[in-house]
Order: structure tokens, then C-alpha cells, then sequence
């Protein structure tokens, strides 16, 4: 009894710190899902170099450990930044750091999952809509994008989570997320309760996960009632 | 750019003491869940009351929640947890033995989702089919339905086995001596953190994608396993091995014979 109090205790002091992980967490899936419409463009391009380079540019990242990624972007950045453009940016917000390389990090399975989700659309679809006079931009945005992202949707989902759980890692370049908080949190109980607090943090990161399957699978249910099928 | 790559040399000489540990939990980890993850997706799949809850509530919050937060709670309450069962011995225990609990109960839980979604792709008729010619239900799953859904489930713990690698990259918070750790305290003493982190990047890529060959060389292995109904349209061997019993169609023959004997 008396862990949950402590538990709920810490829960209360934990979630003040919640703000930079959403932040981080949703500029880089918007970020990441703009680079991985350009690489999955880029992989169903008709130029060879495109392809082979987007190719090798998902299997490096999907081989690469996001600590290690989100090292070498903190200090890699700043040196390439001196070498080439001859500026300064050891001042950055340390968070800016963080998006970059979960953006980097996110686009891999992003770009996999929107072509994928392409793909799957039948390419009847494209016929058709071009057949009645669409241009193949309109065509794109009225028939084929609705269609993906339906079916890119659970996938999209998971790739969220992931990312989340792969956000709770900006502690280690010393931004103060939730995960630093609960670290200061047992410095300053000078190492007691330190399983409680992490059950907290845990907890917080579950819920947050639930809620995003829970919220797309709402969203698919309610797509899925609108699908027209032909068979009467 | 001004890498300083006298120093770069060194951590790849150093750092590579610190592959074997990395491999030792990866493999340990693999090994461990390999089994619990099939037995966990079974009684997912049977929906075995009492036990299908607790799978379940485990495979969400295991799957919910960073790997880091799972370190940390583990790294923090298991040497306490120890300490009342084993006394004092409980602190001088080799730090591995934690990363070893922390990946193992990580990668259940994924390779338990990996074996139901390959068990559920396996057709019930294969089941039945067994049971036809007599096997008993174990016999049956033994033979017919684990081979199957094992193959068709390869990609999938390649999957597991590369997420389960890029993690062992945090066992160095649990003061591990693996590759990052090693790299870690080699550039703390002169502050080249860049060049040590890009030697330890090129040594997970050469892990990673020494895995991914192994599991490529092994489905293709296995694909001969995998008879597609298309495989028949090429140049049948068989009948040169196997004797097949003549089979004579003599329908024709026989209904003019029997209009004969009924002219007759």
C-alpha cells in the first residue's frame, strides 16, 4: 500500500516534465514523416542512384542504435557545422539535437510503411481516376491518399511508439525529460525509492502508448465504416 | 572535418573486447525467449483462462513502456530484491547477469507477438489434417504446425534479433563493459566522444548486418522447405525416383465393353 501512495507520489512530480517529451516526440514524428515521404518517393523513383541511395540510406538506420545515433548527432553536429558553414552551434538547445536524430531515426521505418501503404493500393485506382479527366496530382490526393493512409495507419502506430520509447533516451545528452527528472528525483532521495520512481515513469509511458493504439484504432474503426465496398 | 584518427584506431582496438559481450546477451537473451515466447503465443492462441490475462497485461506493458525505464527498475530493484533472499553476495554479482534478465523479458515479449501473428498464419486445416492420419493434437503441432509457422515467422525474429541488438547498446547504464561502455569511458579521457561513438556505430552495423545474413542464409535454407503450388509447373523429378503405381483409365473400354456384354 505504502509503494502505490509512493508511486502516485512521484507520479505527480514526474508529469510536469511530460511537456519535452511531447514536444520532442511530435516534432520529430512530423519531421520524420516529411523525410520519409521524400525517401519513399525517392525509393519508387525512376532513377537508379535515388533508389540505391534511400535504399542504403533505410538499412544503415535500421542497423544503427538510436543512443549511438543520438551521440554522434550531439556531437557530431556541431563540428560539421564549424567545418563547412563556419558557425557556431554548440549553443543550441540541447533538444534540437534530439529531434534531429529521432527525425533521422524516424524516417527509416516511415518511408518503409508510405510505400508500402502505396503499394497496396491497387494501380487501377490511378487508372481510374486519370481515365475521368483528373490530373495525376488530384488523382494522388483524392483517390490514392486516402486509400494508403488507411491502410498505413496500425503500422504509422507502432512506428509512433517506438518512437516514443526511443525519445525517453534525450536524458543521456542532458535535456531534463521525464527519465532525468526520475534519475534527480532518486539522487535527491539519495538512492532510496528509486524502483518506485521508475515504476512511475513507466507508468506514464504506457498510458501514453495505450492512448496512441487506442486513439488509431478509433480512427480506423471510424474509416473503415465509411469504406464502400462494390458487393451490394 | 578533423577527426582525430590515431585515436579512432585505438577504440576500435579497445572496443572490440567489448563485441563478445554484446553477442553474449544477444544470444543469451535470444535463447532464453525463444521458447517462453512460443509457449506465451500459445496460450494466447488457446486462450487458456487466468494465464491469457497476465500474458497479455505483461506482452502491453512490456512493449509500452522504453527499454531504458525497464533497465532502470531492474537495475534498481533486483539487488534489493536479491539482498533480502542471498544477503550480501547480492551486490557483487556480475552486472551481465541484469542485462541478461532486462533483454530476456524484453524480447519475450516481442517474439511472443512475432509467434502468434506465425501461428495464426498457419491454416487450421493442417491441424486437422493431422489429426486425420491418426497423429495425436501434440504430435500434430510438433510436426506439422511448428515447422510452418517457425519458417513463416523468420523474418520476424530477424526483426526482433536486430531491435534486440541496438538495445544491448544501453547495457552500459547497468556498468555492462560492453561496446558503448568501453568506447564511453576511452573518450571521456580526452574528450573525443565523436570519433569513439562513430568506431562503436561501425561495429553494430557489422553485428547487425552480420545478423540479418545469418537470417537470410537460414530462410533460405528453409525455403526449400516451402512448397508453393507453382513449384510443380517445372521439370518433375519425382517420377524418376518414386514408382508410382500405374494408374490405367479405362472408363472408355469398359462402358463399351459392358454395351458389348449387354448386346450379347
Amino acid at each position: 500500500m505504502d509503494n502505490i501512495k509512493l508511486i502516485i507520489n512521484f507520479l505527480g512530480q514526474l508529469l510536469p516534465a511530460i511537456n519535452i517529451t511531447l514536444i520532442v516526440s511530435l516534432s520529430s514524428i512530423i519531421l520524420g514523416s516529411l523525410l520519409g515521404l521524400l525517401l519513399a518517393a525517392a525509393k519508387m523513383s525512376e532513377s537508379v542512384v535515388l533508389r540505391v541511395l534511400a535504399r542504403v540510406y533505410v538499412s544503415v538506420i535500421r542497423a544503427t542504435p538510436s543512443i549511438i545515433m543520438i551521440f554522434v548527432v550531439y556531437y557530431g553536429m556541431p563540428m560539421l557545422f564549424n567545418n563547412w558553414f563556419h558557425t557556431n552551434i554548440d549553443g543550441w538547445n540541447r533538444m534540437y539535437f534530439v529531434i534531429i536524430a529521432l527525425t533521422v531515426l524516424f524516417s527509416a521505418p516511415a518511408s518503409e510503411l508510405f510505400r508500402s501503404a502505396h503499394e497496396s493500393i491497387s494501380k487501377g485506382q490511378m487508372e481510374a481516376g486519370l481515365m475521368v479527366g483528373m490530373t495525376p496530382f488530384q488523382t494522388f490526393y483524392r483517390i490514392i491518399l486516402p486509400q494508403a493512409f488507411v491502410v498505413a495507419l496500425p503500422n504509422f502506430a507502432n512506428s509512433v511508439v517506438n518512437l516514443l520509447k526511443e525519445g525517453a533516451l534525450t536524458f543521456t545528452i542532458g535535456v531534463v525529460d521525464m527519465v532525468a527528472k526520475a534519475q534527480m528525483i532518486v539522487a535527491n532521495n539519495s538512492g532510496g525509492y528509486a524502483w518506485q520512481t521508475y515504476c512511475a515513469l513507466a507508468l506514464i509511458y504506457w498510458v501514453i502508448s495505450l492512448a496512441v493504439d487506442k486513439g488509431v484504432s478509433l480512427v480506423e474503426k471510424s474509416y473503415q465504416a465509411k469504406r464502400k465496398t462494390i458487393a451490394v | 572535418m578533423s577527426l582525430n584518427t590515431d585515436f579512432m584506431v585505438k577504440v576500435a582496438q579497445t572496443a572490440i573486447q567489448g563485441v563478445p559481450v554484446t553477442l553474449q546477451i544477444v544470444l543469451v537473451a535470444l535463447l532464453i525467449s525463444l521458447p517462453i515466447g512460443v509457449l506465451f503465443a500459445l496460450i494466447r492462441i488457446y486462450r487458456i483462462k487466468g494465464l491469457e490475462l497476465i500474458v497479455k497485461f505483461y506482452v502491453s506493458l512490456v512493449r509500452g513502456t522504453p527499454i531504458i525505464a525497464q533497465i532502470l527498475i531492474v537495475y534498481s530493484a533486483f539487488p534489493s530484491l536479491l539482498n533480502m533472499m542471498i544477503g550480501k553476495a547480492a551486490f557483487s554479482i556480475n552486472p551481465i547477469y541484469y542485462a541478461y534478465i532486462v533483454f530476456t523479458l524484453n524480447s519475450i515479449a516481442t517474439l511472443t507477438e512475432v509467434f502468434r501473428s506465425a501461428l495464426q498464419t498457419v491454416d487450421k486445416g493442417q491441424m486437422e489434417a493431422g489429426l486425420m492420419v491418426g497423429m495425436q493434437p501434440r504430435q500434430a503441432f510438433w510436426r506439422i504446425i511448428l515447422p510452418q509457422a517457425l519458417i513463416s515467422a523468420l523474418p520476424n525474429i530477424a526483426n526482433a534479433t536486430l531491435y534486440l541488438i541496438k538495445n544491448s547498446s544501453l547495457a552500459f547504464i547497468m556498468s555492462v563493459k560492453d561496446i558503448t561502455a568501453i568506447a564511453k569511458t576511452e573518450a571521456a579521457f580526452n574528450y573525443n566522444f565523436l570519433e569513439a561513438y562513430l568506431v562503436v556505430w561501425v561495429y553494430y552495423l557489422i553485428i547487425c548486418y552480420g545478423a540479418e545474413i545469418i537470417f537470410n542464409l537460414l530462410e533460405r535454407y528453409f525455403s526449400k522447405y516451402r512448397r508453393s503450388a507453382k513449384r510443380t509447373t517445372g521439370f518433375n523429378w519425382n517420377p524418376f525416383s518414386i514408382k508410382q503405381p500405374k494408374l490405367v483409365v479405362k472408363t472408355d473400354l469398359a462402358e463399351s465393353e459392358r454395351t458389348n456384354n449387354a448386346h450379347n
